[in-house]
């Protein structure tokens, strides 16, 4: 059996794909790419017509080598990729032999990179899914982020496509990554100062910022809401807790809350803030859903034309 | 008295403004129901909370105008019967409780505060009928109410870091186990040793919102036969 073995795994290795769904009931979140737009370029690259899973890096920092030659492709944010220690290009499909070591080290901007191997890490799925939610133990590894020493089955290879070129990989955010949100929840609830100070401060992302949600810094925001009736939280949605510093939830977010949202950040948006470092400056700005719409459309019009 | 909302750019949110109760609960699973039929497979996930239903779409099958007026019209539509409050209609479940100070650290501080004995925690927390209102914090955690008003104590200051899988807790009117090992601020009175979530390929919850939950106090003899450790 074709297998990739991990010598070393790297802090937050996981196997992931788009994620799950229908089953935020049951209390298990959608995981899945936090980069949803790396974890296409790879897919692309490699000619993956499914939805293959990719082993996710958090901080890149991972050896790795399989035991019969495969073709594989590096995406997301930008680290040193080796083999054998030779320097090799990102976004590009790669020959390894049986054996080489795939040597991945962090680089100076962004957060998660995607290993993609042809045929797809070939794990079971758990509900419809091999993303890995580690919290709850679900799906993944036996529901778990990547230790050294584990070895991961790969699906049936495919013969890569020779000229295929595309990366969306997104470019540096610069000072400020702008979250647009989609008012909504207990939006109506808030003072107009509250909203005010939300939208007319800047945060910034802390070390704190996973998986499960960016933990961002800023003016205290006093909601004057005592904690509500649990109900269930979406992607994006803007938590303030009682501290006043706003959590932006993400893949791994809990499925149900009970702290007041003013509402949530666009996919768009999120991804850029998935990808921020700690120290990176953000700012809130409302978005109607129709607006919203619209940047989707667009976004998935720029997908279509550079992955074609 | 309702609303209909966005939540975030893929979803819709149903809120009714008035205090939970079952018959609410019983609402937002049938206009739940009648979603999953509807949308089919644009919808990407459902959840029912205690006062609200939200409506997840997968990207690009969420027609905003379309989808809102069928929720609205689905609200406008519900009726919140009293009867439906006290009918059991949903499945009846019965839990196992050891209740002993060894897994319940907080069983006799409750009864001091309470002023009342064990015997006494036991038999009102047990012949009560409680109903689930909500899933979530962990896969199998299930909100259980209403706790009688005897019982109801406020959380601790400090959640402790790590509360055992099994242990049932109290927390204002509610009840509830911890499916599994995590921190926890409710009030610990028993231990429950029926697995509450099934991991695996097929995960499970053994607790679903809607259901109606008893507790029935058992001896550590029978907590034994039944998994649990002492």
């Amino acid at each position: 059996m074709r297998e990739l073995v991990i010598h070393q795994s790297g802090p937050a290795a996981s196997i992931q794909d788009s994620g799950r769904s229908g089953c935020l009931q049951l209390g298990i979140p959608p995981a899945g790419a936090m980069d949803a737009d790396a974890l296409a370029s790879g897919q692309y690259l490699l000619g993956h017509s499914a939805d293959e899973a990719a082993i996710e890096m958090a901080y890149g920092n991972l050896v790795a080598s399989p035991t019969e030659p495969c073709h594989i492709a590096v995406t997301g944010a930008a680290v040193d990729l080796r083999i054998d220690s030779i320097s090799a290009r990102m976004h590009t499909v790669l020959r390894v032999e049986a054996g080489q070591q795939i040597q991945i080290t962090p680089g100076a901007v962004g957060v998660y990179s995607y290993l993609h191997v042809d045929g797809g890490i070939d794990t079971p799925e758990t509900l419809g899914s091999r993303s890995t939610s580690a919290r709850e133990g679900v799906g993944g590894f036996d529901g778990r982020r990547l230790m050294n020493g584990d070895c991961l089955p790969l699906g049936e290879p495919n013969e890569p496509p020779s000229d295929r070129a595309g990366d969306l990989t997104h470019t540096p955010p610069g000072d400020l990554i702008r979250l647009r949100f989609v008012p909504g929840f207990q939006y109506a609830l808030m003072q107009p100062d509250v909203i005010a100070a939300l939208c007319e401060n800047d945060f910034v992302v802390t070390p704190k910022a996973n998986r499960m949600g960016a933990q961002l810094e800023g003016s205290r925001l006093d909601t004057g809401i005592e904690t509500l009736l649990s109900e269930a939280t979406t992607h994006g949605a803007i938590q303030i807790p009682p501290g006043g510093q706003p959590i932006v939830l993400l893949n791994d977010r809990q499925a149900v809350g009970g702290y007041p949202k003013p509402g949530a950040v666009i996919r768009s948006d999120c991804r850029r803030l998935a990808q921020a470092r700690p120290g990176q400056r953000v700012r809130f700005s409302l978005c109607s859903p129709q607006e919203a719409d619209r940047i989707s459309w667009l976004e998935q019009h720029y997908r279509d034309t550079r992955l074609s | 008295m309702f609303e209909v909302g966005p939540a975030g750019e893929e979803g819709l949110r149903l809120v009714f403004l008035e205090a939970p109760r079952p018959a609410l609960t019983r609402c937002l699973l049938r206009i739940q129901s009648a979603a999953q039929g509807y949308f089919a497979e644009n919808l990407a996930d459902s959840v029912v909370g205690y006062t609200t239903l939200t409506l997840l779409f997968h990207p690009f099958r969420l027609e905003r105008d379309r989808a809102e007026a069928w929720l609205t019209e689905q609200a406008d539509c519900a009726t919140l019967t009293d009867s439906d409050d006290q009918s059991l209609t949903g499945t009846v479940v019965t839990l196992p409780v050891l209740y002993h100070p060894s897994v319940a650290p907080d069983l006799e501080w409750l009864a001091d505060q309470k002023n009342i004995s064990v015997d006494q925690i036991i038999a009102l927390h047990t012949g009560t009928t409680y109903f689930a209102y909500a899933t979530g914090f962990a896969p199998g955690f299930c909100y259980l109410g209403d706790l009688p008003t005897e019982l109801a104590t406020p959380r601790l200051a400090d959640p402790r870091a790590a509360v055992p899988a099994g242990a049932v807790g109290l927390a204002d009117r509610q009840t509830a186990v911890y499916p599994g090992i995590s921190p926890g601020g409710w009030r610990l009175i028993g231990s429950c040793p029926r697995p509450l979530f099934q991991n695996g390929e097929h995960p499970t919850a053994y607790l679903a919102v809607g259901d109606s939950v008893r507790f029935e106090a058992i001896t550590p003899q029978e907590y034994r036969k039944f998994g649990g450790e002492l």
